[in-house]
């Protein structure tokens, strides 16, 4: 073996030295670091041998941060300096947390830029800042051992993240010292790290139960390029509703009543247990040997038959939602060629039972679902620091959510539509909406609506020293471009005096999380809704221009030009206009505006004349 | 590569309408595989961006190339028109009639015994334009007859408009 090893004289000693670099799963729960060693992708333990890092951080006064087990610790004695499910407060602002907030005990203030800041022992902390540390301490478990310093990392991200959401994790890494390799889709690299890219083409459902979350995806692999159709879910759905229903059953068979805090955990710990120990017996015990309380109640049997009954309501739950992404990927169950389990919860048999009947063929089980997104998420780095050779991967992903811009009347133009293939750059072009305009706000927004105030407000900008010109002579043209991590960046530039400005895209906040899963959906149900509300929108607008207009040559020529009686005459139809205007009814404002256009005809023709006149009064013929 | 160059030449393919999107899909492969940001992703940020506009360019060209709509009024760009100008509105009367006629059967929809037969037959109809179309624009701007092939373009516009609304009814009848 040893003469493989002799390398010929200038030759590295290891011709296929390996860069080192890791995936990272950076959840709500709990966070993994994976690499791919000798082929094979693995999760890393730290030195006592735990993989799951989780997610808690706490802080301390002139001391650095506790992460993961020990942090957990102290979740009850030092509430507010130890914090949890940070990842729910990512890329939010002071108004979404606040709300999150009352869940989370924790004290917000808001900083310059908006951004939410928890008050701890250690000073105000971001939620990038918290990220940070969590990822900090797993890119050292990372470098520990793999013994060097990371070329970089590739870090998994929900589907449905929005770009201010990804662009806080993007951050938090960036602070945390790791050079982002990629932010790559939590049910992508999933599917990765079964191997499905490898296959031509085919759809896959990802099925994420968590302990508390639950979300379903749908994607569509073709050649290479991976899609996410569809994503639906819920937030408050998971295993810890599977414990509750099993001890809500055995307090009901027991008739145990007015539980204290130390019974309820009690009997929450005894139901996972028996929940767990049911997917390898058929029957199991539930015994309270330790019970903290007087009256002991008498050991109880479970079957997993009484247990499948038990947990078969909250399994239909997700069943529906499942049913639910599929109509909006505009799939049927049978388009289905694989589906992929994430998440704990997954473990219970009842939970594979019920997909596997659902979709008629068994699911993808045997990556361990806690770990099997860190897992892709490696396979991916592998690749992109170039250890892989031959036939690469490539993994193309599509814009989550339309990026459009603010138009006249609070409505939203979209620029880029949601799963267009990523990196794209699009520009769009705007004009001036009145005389003389020498700035252009430029508004940012992501969703899927058609008003503004149903989108994501991303960035407010503006472009100033546009020359003075006519009301839509100046050319304002808007270049979006969208980076492969979902990453947007926005410039513009007026086209005749190449006045331009750019900017990246800093959240300016103002959803919440289910807001942003809701949008997709909504926008399937508001179609009409929004087609009432364009129309109405865009005639009101027309309307206060054409008011505007009016306005503006009554006031210079009104009583030189026309008879009391004519004014009055137009001055009438144009209360009319503003009554409908004010109304809901899109169809009477576009009448009015009708007939007041024609009620001003007259008008206008005169002030042609007259124009025309003065122009040419006091010139000779000679000179026109 | 050149990205100032027209789509079809840096995607390897003949400059014409009919073209063979096997042989498209597999070109924009290979070139996403060499150009991607994600074999810059260990690169200095020049490169990387270098990969970024290259591979968005390459997005673009492909979406363009693979809609026959989208195609057809690139070809028309490239020879200097505008076949989607606001100012050029004008369209055959018999072509209108026929639209206003599968609008008024698409609004009426709805109401009708049996939604779903009614809506395939529909969108098969659709269907069947939308091939004719592809097929009337090669042969005029093969041909040469640009002002014909404009108007082919236009009414390909509307049918694919069509398609879209009957499958937004479509969504919201069945869900």
């Amino acid at each position: 073996m040893a003469l493989l090893q002799i390398a010929e004289p200038g030759q590295s000693a290891k011709p296929h030295q390996r860069k080192l670099a890791v995936g990272i799963d950076l959840g709500t729960t709990h966070s993994l670091v994976a690499t791919v060693r000798s082929g094979r992708a693995e999760t890393l333990a730290d030195s006592k041998g735990v993989h799951l890092l989780p997610s808690v951080v706490r802080y301390r006064a002139d001391e650095l941060p506790q992460v993961g087990t020990k942090a957990l610790q102290h979740l009850v004695d030092d509430a507010a300096n130890t914090i949890m499910s940070v990842k729910r407060l990512m890329g939010r602002g002071l108004q979404d947390v606040t709300r999150l907030g009352e869940q989370m005990s924790y004290v917000f203030e808001a900083c310059e830029s908006g951004m939410p800041m928890l008050r701890t022992a250690a000073g105000l902390k971001s939620p990038v800042q918290v990220s940070a540390d969590i990822l900090r301490v797993l890119a050292q478990r990372g470098e520990a051992s793999l013994g060097g310093d990371l070329v970089g990392a590739v870090i998994t991200v929900p589907a449905y993240f929005d770009d201010a959401q990804r662009q806080a994790t993007k951050d938090a890494a960036t602070l945390s010292g790791i050079q982002v390799l990629r932010l790559l889709n939590e049910p992508t690299a999933a599917a990765v790290a079964y191997g499905l890219d490898n296959e031509q083409e085919g759809t896959i459902a990802v099925f994420d139960l968590g302990g508390g979350t639950f979300d379903i995806s749908i994607l569509r692999m073709q050649k290479g390029v991976f899609e996410v159709l569809a994503t639906g879910g819920d937030s408050a759905l998971g295993g810890d509703d599977f414990d509750h229903a099993i001890a809500n059953w055995v307090c009901g068979e027991r008739n145990i009543q007015n539980l204290d805090l130390a019974q309820q955990r009690f009997l929450l710990r005894q139901a996972r247990q028996a929940k767990e120990q049911l997917s390898d017996t058929t029957v199991t015990n539930i015994n309270f040997a330790d019970w903290p309380g007087t009256n002991c109640p008498a050991d109880i049997e479970l079957t997993r038959g009484q247990l499948n009954s038990l947990l078969d309501p909250v399994i239909a739950k997700t069943l529906r939602a499942t049913k639910k992404a599929l109509r909006d990927a505009g799939m049927t169950i049978d388009d289905i060629n694989q589906i992929v389990m994430v998440g704990g919860s997954t473990r219970v048999l009842r939970v594979q039972e019920k997909v596997a009947e659902l979709f008629g063929r068994p699911p993808l089980t045997n990556i361990d679902p806690d770990r099997v997104v860190a897992l892709g998420a490696a396979r991916q780095a592998d690749v992109l620091v170039g250890n892989q050779t031959g036939d690469e991967m490539l993994l193309l992903d599509v814009l989550p959510l339309s990026l459009g811009l603010e138009t006249m009347g609070g409505l939203v133009e979209k620029v880029i539509d949601r799963n267009t293939p990523i990196p794209v750059a699009r520009a769009q072009e705007f004009t001036t909406y009145q005389d003389g305009q020498v700035a252009m706000a430029i508004h940012v927004l992501q969703g899927e609506r058609d008003l503004v105030q149903d989108c994501r407000s991303l960035a407010r900008f503006e472009l100033r020293g546009i020359p003075s010109m006519a009301a839509g002579a100046a050319k304002v043209r808007v270049t979006f471009q969208v980076d492969a991590d979902g990453l947007l960046e926005v410039s513009a530039r007026e086209l005749n005096s190449g006045v331009a400005t750019a900017v990246q895209v800093k959240p300016s906040y103002g959803l919440s999380e289910n807001e942003i899963a809701d949008m997709i959906k909504a926008s399937w149900s508001n179609v009409d809704i929004d087609r009432g509300a364009r129309s109405l929108r865009e005639q009101q607008v027309e309307a206060d221009r054409l008011l505007a207009s009016i306005s503006i040559a009554m006031e210079a020529d009104g009583e030189r030009l026309l008879t009391e009686d004519e004014q009055k005459a137009i001055i009438k139809q144009m209360e009319t206009l503003i009554v409908a205007r004010n109304g809901e009814d899109h169809h009477a404002i576009a009448k009015q505006i009708e007939i007041l256009a024609k009620a001003t005809d007259t008008f206008a023709g005169r002030r042609m004349d007259d124009s025309i006149k003065r122009a040419l009064a006091g010139k000779a013929v000679d000179n026109i | 590569m050149d990205l100032t160059k027209d789509y079809f030449s840096n995607l390897g393919l003949p400059c014409s309408y009919q073209i063979d999107l096997a042989a498209l899909a597999d070109s924009h492969r290979q070139l996403q595989q060499a150009h991607h940001p994600d074999r810059f992703a260990a690169s200095g940020e020049a490169e990387q961006r270098q990969a970024v506009q290259t591979a968005s360019y390459l997005n673009q060209a492909y979406g363009v190339l693979r809609s026959p709509l989208k195609r057809a009024i690139y070809l028309l760009e490239l020879q200097g028109m505008e076949p989607l100008a606001p100012t050029n509105t004008s369209m055959p009367m018999d072509f209108l009639l026929q639209q206003m006629q599968l609008r008024e059967r698409m609004e009426e929809l709805p109401a009708a015994a049996d939604v779903e037969t009614e809506l395939e037959q529909l969108a098969d109809e659709l269907m069947a334009m939308h091939k004719q179309l592809q097929t009337d624009f090669a042969s005029t701007y093969e041909a040469g007859q640009l002002p014909t092939a404009e108007v082919v373009v236009r009414k390909l516009q509307f049918i694919e408009k069509l398609q879209q609304e009957c499958n937004d009814l479509e969504g919201r009848l069945l869900d």
